[in-house]
């Protein structure tokens, strides 16, 4: 029994100290852990939006769109890029589900006039060589200056317009139809997305 | 002298990879690319120096009844600290390495050395242990991720070696291409230095 | 229902645990030389991986993010599998000597399996429900089942072959193992999850 005791004791008091030091670390690193997540959201938002001089990232607005598997509300966050207090365009993440291989999240920059700036492939399990290509700028080109009204949204081997990838016809098809859903949310709430509210 | 040995033994003779085939999860898993070998080979050759040091250190205070389970929490541990580090300073290689990184925890190369080496030698050997064997271990998935990457993606460490003429042998990233180019490199290894030793893999059942 | 099977599905064919993931690949080249102990490995693996998601993932929610100490995440989920390999092996060994004398050598050997403690951070990371986790933890058992029986078939064909000497060993092992993960690639596609 008393050697039990020992034992316990040995154990708890490792197991604290362990607490201890991870508790510092967190510390540590929480600032450093949330300025990268922002980086990394900047740095995607400046890749489909103009030149802004606001901070996107805070100056958004969020609109519900249905409920997940869990019955939360799924949010869409829409991130407003502004030059001299101009609205250049607004930023807006879409999921395909129906990817090769999981979930491709894309983030989409719309102009004040509806037309896609750029998109870019945030993250996404394709097979490498083949349906990663969707990350390639020669897949993400194509869809500048694109809007629900002047393309046709599918690819080539379904009768519309874009090009698919060869060999690889299903991240392309994800791609392109998440991306058209967006716009279609993007477009019914329009004009609450553009409103010149207040910063946030 | 034999400071000296406890740290080379490590690289090669014993090496983790190719010799001991110890920690074969991240191997096959990581190797995609050599630069994600060498984050990979860094980040457990830190972990293991690490808990090398401290199970040293505290080698004559633990009891040996509870001796696993506490040398299992000082891993997991430094495991926490390179993770929390890796999200903070080193974004892209944590988003890359992705679930390996918390899975350092049950890499038997680990708790192997924990058990063997440093719960009976001093701070000092038992550092250049870690040391040795992380830098073999770092060794074997930085060759096996720069193969890998040569013939899948036609380059290396991201600068491109062929041009675009180049078709890469996409197999080579794909997971079957993990299992095959390391049993091509150890056929090459035995190949090479057939008689001097008899070895075979090691009963392991771990990662 | 379908989601759940398309998880099932997914996490024993298109993702298989061993030939997609990697995970558990010390047991599968290390206990794969017959078929009657790679199944038992594969049965023990199974039931292990279904009671430590249930616990783990009970732990996340009621005591990780409510205290807001994520950051315990591999701690905690190591020792409690660490713990809870060691009270099934007591309780097997209790009350069912049988069972015991066919799982009870693997057990073990299954804390330090990588594959259980994966399990129980993708069912937090893919952000599954209690059920979807049970589910999904369930079929990485058996697609980890699955590959080891068929690993073990071939490799007792492999013995009975002439193989060159070079490849003797772990390496005719592994690439054999190659062939079998490009097999399963066929799968992918086949549902999306």
């Amino acid at each position: 029994m008393k050697e039990m005791i020992r034992l316990l004791l040995a154990l708890t008091l490792i197991a604290a100290g362990a607490g201890l030091i991870l508790s510092q670390v967190e510390n540590a690193t929480r600032e450093p852990i949330k300025e990268q997540r922002r980086l990394q959201m900047l740095k995607a938002l400046s890749a489909v939006l103009p030149a802004f001089d606001n901070s996107p990232d805070t100056d958004t607005i969020t609109q519900q769109n249905g409920v997940d598997k869990k019955d939360r509300p799924v949010e869409v966050v829409f991130y407003r890029g502004r030059s001299a207090g101009q609205l250049v365009g607004t930023a807006f993440k879409v999921v395909a589900p129906d990817g090769y291989s999981g979930n491709i999240n894309v983030m989409v920059g719309v102009a004040p006039d509806d037309k896609i700036i750029g998109i870019e492939i945030l993250t996404h399990a394709e097979t490498p060589g083949l349906g990663s290509k969707i990350s390639e700028s020669g897949f993400k080109d194509q869809f500048k200056g694109r809007s629900l009204d002047n393309v046709d949204w599918r690819v080539k081997k379904d009768g519309g317009e874009f090009d698919q990838i060869t060999g690889a016809t299903i991240s392309p098809r994800a791609v392109v139809g998440a991306v058209k859903k967006g716009l279609e949310f993007y477009r019914e709430h329009k004009a609450e997305i553009t409103a010149e509210g207040v910063t946030k | 002298m034999s400071l000296a040995k406890d740290f080379s033994k490590g690289i090669w003779k014993e090496n983790a990879v190719f010799k001991l085939l110890l920690g074969m999860c991240p191997v096959l898993a990581v190797t995609t690319s050599a630069e994600n070998g060498l984050g990979m080979g860094l980040a457990t050759t830190f972990v293991l120096v690490c808990s090398n040091i401290v199970v040293a250190l505290m080698r004559k205070v633990i009891p040996s009844g509870v001796r696993i389970p506490a040398f299992i929490i000082i891993i997991a541990t430094f495991v926490t600290v390179v993770q929390l580090c890796m999200e903070a300073w080193v974004y892209d290689l944590y988003q890359a390495l992705g679930i390996s990184i918390p899975l350092i925890v049950v890499n038997c190369l680990i708790l192997g050395r924990a058990e063997a080496f440093a719960s009976k030698n001093p701070v000092v050997s038992s550092v250049a242990d870690g040391m040795g064997m992380g830098i073999g271990f770092t060794l074997g998935l930085f060759i096996l991720g720069s193969v890998r990457e040569i013939f899948g993606s036609g380059a290396i460490l991201g600068f491109n070696l062929f041009g675009a003429s180049f078709q890469p042998i996409i197999l080579m990233i794909l997971p079957p291409g993990a299992f095959i180019t390391l049993g091509l490199l150890l056929a090459l290894m035995s190949r090479m230095s057939r008689d001097k030793s008899k070895k075979t893999a090691s009963e392991g059942h771990c990662c | 229902m379908v989601e759940l099977f398309v998880i099932l599905v997914s996490a024993v064919f298109v993702n298989n645990f061993v030939l997609a993931r990697f995970l558990g690949i010390c047991p599968f080249l290390g206990v794969s030389k017959k078929v009657e102990t790679a199944l038992g490995m594969g049965m023990a693996v199974i039931f292990v991986m279904t009671v430590a998601s249930v616990v783990t993932w009970f732990i996340q929610y009621l005591i990780l993010i409510p205290f807001g100490i994520e950051y315990l995440q591999t701690i905690a989920f190591i020792l409690v599998i660490a713990s809870l390999v060691q009270l099934v092996e007591m309780v097997i060994q209790k009350t069912s000597p049988v069972l015991y004398q066919s799982l009870g050598i693997f057990l073990p050997l299954i804390t330090t399996n990588c594959a259980v403690l994966g399990v129980a951070v993708l069912n937090i990371q893919k952000d599954y429900t209690f059920l979807q986790s049970v589910v999904f933890s369930m079929g990485a058992g058996l697609g980890f089942t699955l590959a080891m029986v068929l690993f073990a078939g071939l490799r007792e064909r492999i013995d009975l072959s002439p193989v060159p000497k070079s490849f003797q060993g772990t390496a005719i092992a592994l690439v054999t193992a190659g062939l079998l993960s490009l097999a399963f690639m066929g799968f992918a596609g086949l549902v999306k999850g």
